[in-house]
C-alpha cells in the first residue's frame, strides 16, 4: 500500500487512527501496558499494510522478526554471562556466533530475493552458461527492514543497545512499523526503544504530523508524479536533442528528490501522529556545494548506516590514505548495490566514491575556498550525471544519454518536442526548483517573525493543508501515474 | 532526530487544535462519505463502467486480486470524484500552465488528445491488411487512414505523424492504391469535443474517395440534427466545454441496413441511423449502431450497381451511409469484432468489387485489436 493512495488516506489511516486512539484512551493511566496495547494495534495494522501489497511475504518477514528477536535475547544472556566472568570465553564465542547468525541470515535472505538473478546473470555472462533466471518477486521494503534488523543485532553486540527488546510486540513494532516500513527512514533501535515503551501523544505533535504529512503528500503527488510524467514522456520521445536530454536530467533529479523526500516527510508526519519522533532523512541536498556535503543531506539515515556499520568497522578515516580510498570504494559500491541489483548501480556508487575520494584527498580544500556558486554548479553537474547512470538500463544507455547532454549523437540542439515540453512544464519545474531549496521555509519563518505574521500563517497553514489534501486527492482519484521509485528497494 | 517536532510536541495551541480538526474533518469526513454515498456504476463523462467492490475471499486475498481491485474501487467510487477531476484538470492547465493534460489539449479547434504514432503497430496493421487483401483476388483494393485531429490544431503538438503513418502502411501495401485524406481534412472536419469526424463535413472525403474509385458522389444538402453531443474528449478533460451538435445527412427511405446478429449468426434488419443508440453511452453509435461486426447497406437507387467492402472502425460507420449513395451495396466489416477467418462464412466478395481499408490513428496505434492471423 502506498501512502499516496486513496486506500491509505481515506480507508486505512482513518481506521488505524480511530482504533489506536480508542485503545490509547481505554488504557490511559497504565503507561507500559498502555503502550503495549497501542503497539499491538500498530503491529497488526503494519502487517495488514504490508500484506496488502505482499500477502505471502508477510510470513517471511514475521519469521525473520521472530528469529532476530529470539537470538537477540540469547545474545544478551551470553553477554551477561561473559560480563559475570563465568565461562567468559565460551560466552564471548557464543555472542559472536549469534551476531553472525543475525547478520548473515537476514542479509542472505535479502541477497537471495534481491540479488540472485543478478549473480546468475553475471555468472552466465562470464562462464557462458545458461543457468535459468529465478525471476523472484522482491519483498517490498526488504532492503529497509533488513538493515534495521542488522543494525539492531550489531548494536546489541557492541553494547549500543543494552537491553534486547524484551517484548516481542515492541520489537516487531520497531521492525514493521508501517510508517517507515517500505521506504524508511532507516530507524535504529536505540533511537526508538524508549518511544516503544513510552511516548507522548499531544495535540501539538499530532498537528505537526498532519502538516508534515500534507506537505509530503503534495511533494509526492503534485510535484514528483508530474515530473515523473515528464521523464516518461522524454524517455519515450524521438527527440534526442541536447535540450530534451537536459530537460530529462532536471526532471528526473526533481522527481527522485520529491518522490523520496515526500515519502520521508509523510513517514515522519505519520510517526508524529502516533507519538514517534523519526529521524530526518533529507536536508535540502541540492543546495550542497560538494558531493561530501550532498551525502550529508541525501538519504541521511542510509548514509549514516553505511558509515557506522561498514565504513568505521573497516577502519574509517583512521587508516592511511590508500586504505581510506579502499574503504570509501567498498562502502559506495555497497551503497550502489543496495539501490539495485545491476552493474550500473554499482557504477553509480563508485562514481560517488571517486568524487568523495577526490574531494577528501585532492580538491576538498580548493572546493571550500571557491565561492558558493562554483561548488554548487559542480555539485549539480556531478549529481545530474549520477542520475543518468542511476536511471539507465545499462552502461551503454547511460553513455548515450551523457553524450546527448553535450551534443554527441544528439538530434540537434533543440527539437520541437523538447521546446513544447519545456514550455508545458516550465511552471512545474520552477516550483520544483524553488521547492528543493530552503527558500519557502525561510519565507514562512520570516513571515512568522512579524506581528501580523502569526495570524497570516495560521490562516495560510490551514488553507494550505485543506488545499494540498484536496489537490492531492484530486490527482489520485483521476490519476493513473503514481509510481514510487524507492518502492523497488 | 527531529528535535523540532519533539520540542513542539510538548505544547499545543488553538492553532494546532485547529490543524487536527481540519485534518480529521477532511479525511474522516471523506472516509465516512465514501461509505455512505452510493457510488455510480457508470461514469458518463469517461464513458466507462466504474470499478465495483471486489469479492472478498481467501483466494482473492492471497493472490492479491482483492487488494488491486479495491484500489481501483476506492478511486472510482470516491465521493465527489467528478468535481475533483475538474479540479485536477483546472490545476494542470491553468495554475501550472501546462499545454496539455496527459495529452489532452484545449484550443481554438476544441478539445483533443494527441498520441504519438506507434510505427511498429502501424506496420503490423499494414501487414494484417496485406493478409486480408491478398486473399481478395480480382477485387480493387484501396487503403487509407484517418489522421488524428491534433494535426489540425493550428499549433505544434508532439503527436501523430501522418507521413510516418503513410510510410508504415506503404511498406506492406505497395501493390494497392493509397487514398490520401490528410490533405482534405481540417479542424472543422471533426467534432470539437470528440475524436470522430463530423459526417456533415465529409464532402471532401467522399469526393476524394469517389474520385479514386471512379464514382461521383453528390451528397444531399439536407441535414438532420440528433441533438447535443458532448464527445469523449470533453469527458476525459473534465472541464466545462460547449457541446457539439450531432448532425447527419438523412438518406432516402429505400436505403436499408442489415446487421449480423452475433447470437443467431443471421443478418437482420436495422437502422442506418440509430437514434435510440444516440441516447446511450456513446452517442456516436447513432451511425450503424456502433460496434457491429458486419453491416450491409443496400441502396436500390444508387448511382451504380457496384459493391463496396469497407474494412473500417467507427469512422467508417459515419462514412458508409454516404458511400451507399453511389454503391448498391456497402458491406462494412469491423475486424475488431469478428475474426477475418470467419468473415467468408457471412460475406462473399464478387470479383470486380471495390475494397477500402480505412482505419483511424487509434487503430494504427493498437494493431492487436484487429483479429487477423498473420502467418
Amino acid at each position: 500500500m502506498l501512502f499516496s493512495s486513496v486506500t491509505f488516506i481515506y480507508y486505512f489511516l482513518p481506521g488505524v487512527l480511530a482504533l489506536y486512539f480508542a485503545v490509547l484512551w481505554l488504557t490511559r493511566g497504565r503507561q507500559q501496558p498502555g503502550s503495549r496495547a497501542v503497539n499491538a494495534v500498530l503491529l497488526v495494522a503494519s502487517f495488514v499494510f504490508y500484506a496488502w501489497g505482499e500477502p505471502k511475504y508477510a510470513l517471511l518477514m514475521a519469521a525473520e522478526i521472530l528469529f532476530v528477536w529470539a537470538v537477540g535475547l540469547a545474545q544478551v544472556k551470553a553477554r551477561k554471562t561473559r560480563i559475570n566472568g563465568a565461562n567468559s570465553e565460551s560466552a564471548s564465542n557464543i555472542e559472536k556466533l549469534l551476531l553472525i547468525a543475525t547478520v548473515v541470515i537476514p542479509l542472505a535472505i535479502l541477497g537471495y530475493f534481491k540479488y540472485a538473478d543478478f549473480f546468475i546473470d553475471s555468472f552466465n555472462a562470464v562462464a557462458g552458461t545458461e543457468l535459468p533466471i529465478l525471476r523472484l518477486a522482491l519483498p517490498i521494503g526488504i532492503s529497509f527492514y533488513t538493515f534495521q534488523m542488522v543494525s539492531y543485532s550489531i548494536d546489541l553486540y557492541t553494547g549500543k543497545v543494552e537491553e534486547a527488546g524484551r517484548n516481542l510486540i515492541d520489537f516487531a513494532c520497531y521492525v514493521v512499523l508501517f510508517v517507515a516500513l517500505i521506504a524508511g527512514p532507516i530507524v535504529r533501535y536505540s533511537e526508538i526503544a524508549a518511544q516503544l515503551i513510552r511516548r507522548d501523544h499531544s495535540i501539538g505533535g499530532f498537528a505537526d504530523g498532519v502538516s508534515r504529512f500534507a506537505v509530503g503528500l503534495a511533494k509526492k503527488v503534485l510535484i514528483a508524479n508530474l515530473c515523473g510524467e515528464l521523464v516518461a514522456i522524454l524517455k519515450d520521445s524521438p527527440d534526442e536533442s541536447v535540450l530534451a536530454t537536459w530537460l530529462y536530467v532536471v526532471a528526473f533529479a526533481l522527481q527522485i528528490y520529491f518522490d523520496f523526500s515526500g515519502y520521508s516527510d509523510m513517514a515522519i508526519g505519520l510517526g508524529a501522529m502516533f507519538g514517534f519522533h523519526l529521524p530526518e532523512n533529507f536536508n535540502y541536498p541540492y543546495i550542497a556545494t560538494s558531493i561530501t556535503d550532498f551525502w550529508r543531506r541525501w538519504h541521511m539515515t542510509l548514509s549514516s548506516w553505511f558509515r557506522d556499520y561498514v565504513y568505521i568497522p573497516l577502519g574509517g578515516s583512521f587508516v592511511g590514505a590508500p586504505r581510506q580510498i579502499r574503504n570509501i570504494a567498498v562502502v559506495w559500491a555497497a551503497t550502489g548495490f543496495w539501490h539495485g541489483a545491476a552493474w550500473q548501480f554499482i557504477g553509480w556508487g563508485l562514481f560517488f566514491a571517486l568524487f568523495l575520494s577526490i574531494e577528501k584527498f585532492a580538491f576538498g580544500g580548493a572546493l571550500q575556498r571557491l565561492s558558493g556558486p562554483v561548488g554548487h554548479i559542480y555539485l549539480l553537474l556531478a549529481v545530474g550525471i549520477s542520475w543518468v547512470l542511476f536511471d539507465a538500463a545499462s552502461f551503454g544507455d547511460a553513455g548515450r544519454t551523457l553524450g546527448h547532454l553535450v551534443g554527441a549523437g544528439s538530434s540537434g540542439l533543440v527539437g520541437d518536442e523538447s521546446l513544447y515540453y519545456l514550455r508545458s512544464y516550465a511552471v512545474m519545474l520552477l516550483i520544483g526548483v524553488i521547492g528543493a531549496t530552503p527558500l519557502p521555509a525561510r519565507l514562512v519563518h520570516a513571515i512568522g517573525e512579524r506581528d501580523w505574521g502569526i495570524k497570516l500563517l495560521t490562516v495560510a497553514q490551514h488553507l494550505g493543508i485543506v488545499l494540498l489534501l484536496l489537490l492531492a486527492t484530486a490527482f489520485l482519484v483521476d490519476g493513473s501515474f503514481n509510481p514510487f521509485i524507492y518502492f523497488r528497494f | 532526530m527531529s528535535d523540532e517536532l519533539g520540542r513542539r510536541a510538548q505544547t499545543w495551541s488553538l492553532r494546532q487544535l485547529l490543524t487536527c480538526l481540519v485534518f480529521i474533518g477532511l479525511v474522516g469526513g471523506w472516509a465516512v462519505a465514501n461509505r455512505l454515498v452510493a457510488p455510480p456504476i457508470v461514469s458518463q463523462t469517461e464513458r466507462r463502467t466504474l470499478a465495483t467492490m471486489p469479492d472478498l475471499s481467501l483466494s482473492s486475498v492471497t493472490s492479491g486480486t482483492f487488494m488491486s481491485g479495491f484500489e481501483e474501487f476506492a478511486a472510482d467510487s470516491f465521493a465527489g470524484r467528478e468535481p475533483l477531476r475538474t479540479l485536477k484538470a483546472w490545476t494542470v492547465l491553468y495554475p501550472l500552465a501546462q499545454l496539455d493534460k496527459s495529452g489532452l489539449y484545449e484550443g481554438d479547434s476544441g478539445v483533443g488528445r494527441f498520441e504519438r504514432l506507434n510505427v511498429a503497430s502501424a506496420t503490423k496493421v499494414a501487414t494484417k491488411i496485406a493478409v486480408v487483401a491478398s486473399s481478395l483476388d480480382g477485387l480493387n483494393i484501396y487503403y487509407s487512414f484517418v489522421p488524428d485531429k491534433s494535426i489540425y490544431a493550428g499549433r505544434y503538438l508532439p503527436g501523430f505523424d501522418p507521413e510516418a503513418a503513410r510510410d508504415a502502411l506503404a511498406s506492406k501495401l505497395a501493390d494497392y492504391t493509397f487514398i490520401d485524406l490528410t490533405s482534405v481534412l481540417g479542424a472543422d472536419s471533426f467534432y470539437r469535443t470528440d475524436l470522430h469526424w463530423d459526417q456533415t463535413s465529409l464532402d471532401p472525403v467522399v469526393q476524394t474517395i469517389g474520385a479514386a474509385m471512379g464514382v461521383t458522389t453528390e451528397l444531399p444538402s439536407d441535414v438532420a440534427t440528433a441533438g447535443d453531443f458532448s464527445g469523449v474528449y470533453a469527458g476525459q478533460l473534465a472541464l466545462p466545454v460547449t457541446a457539439d451538435q450531432m448532425a447527419y445527412h438523412p438518406l432516402p427511405s429505400v436505403v436499408t441496413a442489415e446487421y449480423l446478429n452475433a447470437t443467431t449468426l443471421a443478418m437482420q434488419p436495422g437502422p442506418v441511423y440509430d437514434l435510440e443508440a444516440f441516447t446511450g453511452q456513446d452517442p456516436y453509435d447513432l451511425f450503424l449502431s456502433g460496434a457491429q461486426p458486419i453491416v450491409r447497406i443496400t441502396n436500390p437507387n444508387a448511382t451504380t450497381e457496384r459493391e463496396l467492402f469497407l474494412f473500417r472502425d467507427s469512422f467508417g460507420s459515419s462514412l458508409a451511409p454516404l458511400l451507399s449513395l453511389d454503391y448498391a451495396h456497402v458491406t462494412c466489416i469491423d475486424l475488431r469484432y469478428i475474426s477475418w477467418s470467419l468473415v467468408p462464412d457471412f460475406v462473399t466478395f464478387p470479383p470486380g468489387s471495390d475494397v477500402l481499408f480505412l482505419y483511424s490513428s487509434q487503430i494504427l496505434n493498437s494493431e492487436a485489436v484487429l483479429q487477423v492471423q498473420v502467418p
